[in-house]
């Protein structure tokens, strides 16, 4: 899950300016957010608040708050941006009818303001989920799975936690969370195999 | 399983995922690990390559089965855009190699504005790929979803447009869907990725379908079948899907899995457009069906009609869609009601009249034609200019047959002629293969009518065929109308005659029956030019009768023809002999009865109290038309009872008129008073007849005569007598209340004659 530079090393860089490498590692993890981000919104609020505006807003939350992040492992960046996602969403829910609050709100860079960051690109993220095939089928197949699945498999697979993480944060042994998480991912076969067929 | 052994397999399962253990020490896990590392595989970041064409590679885009679309910097002119390239699996396939670089190089040649650019191939020497512009924008179904159903037929219309643009240049999109139609801030469309389904061959194409397509929704049934040869109409039928998703908010087909999808875009009709939002234009909805039928035959016959008919629909004016997914429909419910209606019948519930009347009115609603008849026969401003420009031309060459021209004389004029023939057929025929029908009808029914005439100016000028009738200059027509050109009736007779294999070619290319109505009344003339040839001159001038006489023939001759026709299965070419057949039997009888002696003259020999006058000769024909409506009630056939019809409709007019005049040019009083009679009497005969064949002329006639009748007996018969009037009144209330009794009546009448018999 690594690429070829590390999250950490990207991190640093990012802590003393570089915003081009935060880009870089926010690219590296912006799948990965998007799938979860999906799965964080219930069908009903997302009609109403986009993925792409939730990945966005949590990209600029976190090039906000950078310098408060800690690396500890390879896991924890994306588990401070699904935190600070579950903010945004929470607040979106909060304040969809009312304007954003000029202070909390970031503005990307524009010739006003040349020090704000780069908008991630002009693609949207659901547009570029739109645009994966791949994606679309990975989406789907856990759209099929029972919740519980679901959950251990966003959390195993896509969020990266370790399994005695997973048991922290579920309340649960390591070898319940081990069984939960092979029993999850066989039924997630079953669902691929069915797909090809 | 047991649960110890799973409990195993999930505790190395999960050593393997924090990263304690390896993968290869757990064989029966490698389906799991494998499904989790194409998670990976779709989520993570793949490896881009650092340049491509020079380009500085940023970012991917999209990927699909064939490969992907890299987002790139052409750091040279500062801008963006975007890379496909084709999977490794596939760039090692020469065949498929070569397939991707030739479809790339015909796209390049295409410059559309809603079509996207190719700027260059890229080198051999690195991956295949191929750079193309950049568009920056959303997929059609999002952008347009804020827009009104104008704005979204300006924009299925562009798309429409662009695509027949591809198909002129001899390209199939093949996987037209929404995301493969991008929508920028102006509202101007962008079509990108065609081609790229790639005829993979049948084995490989249909276990990749779900890669090759993405989403399936889109395709066309022949598509879903796996056909393995498309044309435009597949192309047009997905264009349809894409519509109807814009109108209704949901693709026409759905289906739990790609299986089921498929058979659904085969067998299930769509539901309509209006039933999910009734908002929806039907205008709309008609260009949407029927670009979604099933079978292509049906659909428009490329993506340029059907932009034609949503400019229509964007113009204000009648679309030319009549789907048939109505008929269909409503053909179930009809076939039910009509099943209904003939136990009806059975049962007397309703007459056999009201049963025929509402079983052709059903029969109507089924019958379907095709967009372009209905749009030929509509007077538009295009279209009677289309005509009218046709007929121009005609004139102008007809003008060359009748006038000699010093600047254009002999071989200048014959090429002029020719002029103005090849170029109607040439056109025609293309705009015909293009599928504008509507046009093409206009310019080879100008082709029909010029060939003959040209073929005259050419006899003319070459001099063939210059013999004269009976070598007499006075029995030619051309001589007699005192035109400065004067072709013979040989001449005439070889050019019609010419034309006649040239409508019998159009109708069988075109199968548009107007070209039989051109064959038959070209026939008719030829017919006449025949008895031109005879000395139909000669004949008018010094006994009409003879002419009108040998007319016979003719009517015969069509009537055998249509007949004929109809017996080969050819409806749609007899129905335009009969009424020819019709008239030259109405003229010739009509004719004979005025001025053929002989007939006179035997009727005298055989009725000697007629003393052969005109009038009883019309009574006399009346009875042929009685005798040959006869024959054609034996007939079975709906064509030749519409001929009878014709001939039994005039059968009151003939006879009434002739009581009339006998009674007026009556010899004696008592003929006078014998037909003053028998006027309002046989009137009132037709007003009865008028009941069995539902003749309505004849109750009109019949009371029209009838007045006349009456008249006629104030006059002559009872001056001066208030009582007629009286008597008049009395007689038509008597009747009147008498019909509004009518049962009772008959009743009492019944038991009245029965206790008179005994």
């Amino acid at each position: 899950m690594e690429a070829k530079t590390s999250t950490f090393t990207l991190l640093e860089k990012a802590k003393a300016g570089d915003e081009q490498a935060l880009s870089l590692v926010f690219e590296q993890y912006r799948r990965r957010l998007s799938v979860l981000v999906h799965f964080k919104l219930s069908p009903r609020s997302r009609e109403l608040s986009e993925v792409d505006d939730v990945v966005q807003e949590t990209y600029l939350r976190a090039f906000r708050d950078v310098d408060r992040f800690t690396y500890q492992t390879p896991g924890s960046f994306l588990r401070w941006l699904s935190s600070i996602a579950d903010h945004v969403i929470v607040d979106q829910v909060r304040y969809r009818n009312r304007d954003r609050r000029a202070g909390e709100e970031v503005p990307f860079r524009s010739q006003s303001n040349p020090l704000g960051p780069e908008p991630v690109d002009t693609r949207t993220p659901s547009r570029l989920l739109g645009q994966q095939e791949a994606v679309e089928r990975l989406l789907e197949r856990l759209n099929g799975l029972p919740e519980d699945y679901r959950q251990a498999i966003l959390l195993a697979k896509i969020q990266g936690l370790s399994t005695a993480e997973m048991a922290e944060c579920l309340g649960k042994s390591r070898e319940q969370v081990a069984l939960l998480v092979y029993r999850a991912v066989k039924r997630f076969r079953s669902l691929c195999d069915r797909g090809e067929a | 399983m047991d649960d110890e052994h799973e409990l195993r397999l999930a505790q190395s399962f999960a050593d393997i995922l924090d990263g304690r253990a390896r993968g290869e020490d757990s064989p029966e896990l490698v389906g799991e690990l494998a499904v989790l590392a194409e998670i990976d595989r779709a989520l993570d970041p793949a490896h881009l390559p650092e340049r491509l064409s020079g380009h500085k590679i940023v970012a991917e885009i999209g990927s699909g089965g064939m490969g992907r679309v890299l987002l790139a910097i052409d750091e040279a002119l500062d801008r963006k855009v975007a890379i496909k390239t084709l999977a490794p699996r596939y760039a090692d396939i020469p065949a498929v190699q070569a397939r991707f670089m030739g479809e790339a190089r015909a796209m390049a040649r295409l410059s559309h504005p809603n079509i996207v650019r190719i700027y260059n191939l890229g080198p051999a020497e690195e991956t295949p790929h191929f750079v193309m512009e950049f568009v920056e924008g959303a997929p059609l179904t999002k952008a347009a979803a804020p827009l009104t159903f104008e704005q979204k037929a300006e924009l299925m219309n562009k798309v429409a447009a662009a695509v027949g643009f591809l198909h002129q240049g001899g390209m199939l999109h093949r996987d037209l869907k929404p995301a493969n139609i991008l929508v920028g801030a102006d509202l101007e469309p962008k079509i990108l990725d065609f081609g790229l389904a790639l005829d993979l061959g049948m084995h490989e194409r249909l276990s990749r379908i779900g890669e090759i397509a993405g989403t399936p929704e889109y395709l066309s049934p022949e598509q879903a079948r796996g056909a393995e040869r498309l044309d435009a109409r597949s192309d047009v039928f997905s264009l349809g899907a894409v519509l109807y998703e814009l109108l209704a908010g949901e693709p026409p087909f759905r289906g739990e899995t790609t299986v089921e999808l498929l058979r659904s875009i085969r067998e299930q009709e769509p539901a309509l457009p209006r039933r999910q939002n009734p908002l929806i234009p039907k205008g709309l909805q008609d260009i949407c069906l029927k670009a979604l039928e099933k079978d292509p035959a049906h659909r428009y016959g490329s993506a340029r009609e059907m932009a034609d008919d949503l400019r229509r629909f964007l113009a204000g004016e009648a679309v030319l869609a009549e789907p048939a997914a109505y008929t269909r429909l409503i053909a179930d419910k009809v076939g039910d009601h009509l099943r209904d209606l003939e136990s009806w019948r059975r049962d007397q519930v309703v007459s056999d009249t009201e049963y025929e009347g509402i079983r052709k009115r059903y029969e109507h609603l089924l019958e379907r034609e095709d967009a372009w008849i209905m749009e030929a026969r509509r007077l538009t401003l295009p279209q009677v200019s289309l005509y009218l420009g046709a007929w121009i031309l005609a004139v102008g060459v007809a003008l060359l047959t009748f006038f000699r021209y010093r600047a254009m004389a002999g071989a200048p004029a014959v090429l002029v002629a020719w002029a103005a023939a090849a170029p109607m057929a040439w056109i025609g025929i293309r705009t015909w293969k293009g599928g504008y029908h509507r046009v093409a009808i206009a310019y080879l029914l100008a082709f029909c009518v010029v060939v003959p005439v040209s073929m005259l100016v050419t006899l003319e000028e070459a001099g063939f065929f210059h013999s004269l009738t009976h070598a007499n200059a006075n029995l030619e027509l051309f001589h007699r109308l005192g035109v400065d050109k004067q072709a013979t009736n040989a001449q005439l007779w070889w050019a019609l005659l010419a034309g006649l294999p040239v409508c019998w070619w159009l109708r069988r290319f075109t199968r548009a029956p107007v070209f039989s109505l051109m064959f038959s009344s070209v026939a008719a003339l030829l017919c006449l030019t025949t008895l031109l040839r005879m000395g139909l001159i000669d004949w008018l001038d010094n006994d009409p009768g003879r002419f009108y006489f040998r007319l016979l023939p003719c009517a015969a001759l069509f009537m055998a023809a249509g007949f004929g026709l109809e017996r080969l299965g050819r409806p749609d070419d007899s129905r335009y002999f009969y009424p020819f057949a019709v008239a030259f039997t109405w003229a010739a009888l009509s004719g004979v009865a005025t001025f053929h002696e002989p007939y006179a003259k035997w009727l005298q020999a055989t009725a000697p109290w007629t003393r052969g006058q005109i009038e009883y000769l019309f009574i006399v024909n009346a009875a042929i038309y009685s005798v040959l409506d006869r024959i054609c009630e034996q007939l079975a056939s709906a064509q030749v009872h519409m001929v009878g019809r014709a001939f039994r409709f005039v059968i009151p007019g003939h006879v009434m008129t002739s009581l009339f005049l006998l009674g007026l040019n009556a010899n004696s009083r008592i003929e006078q008073r014998v037909f003053e009679w028998l006027l309002p009497a046989v009137a009132c005969v037709f007003v009865f007849a008028s009941i069995p064949h539902q003749m309505k002329n004849f109750f009109a006639s019949g009371l029209l005569f009838f007045a006349i009748g009456v008249f006629r007996l104030q006059q002559n018969v009872f001056p001066d007598r208030a009582g007629w009037p009286v008597f008049l009144l009395g007689c038509g209330l008597a009747l009147m209340v008498a019909a509004a009794n009518y049962a009772p009546l008959k009743v009492s009448l019944a038991g009245m004659l029965k206790r008179m018999s005994r």
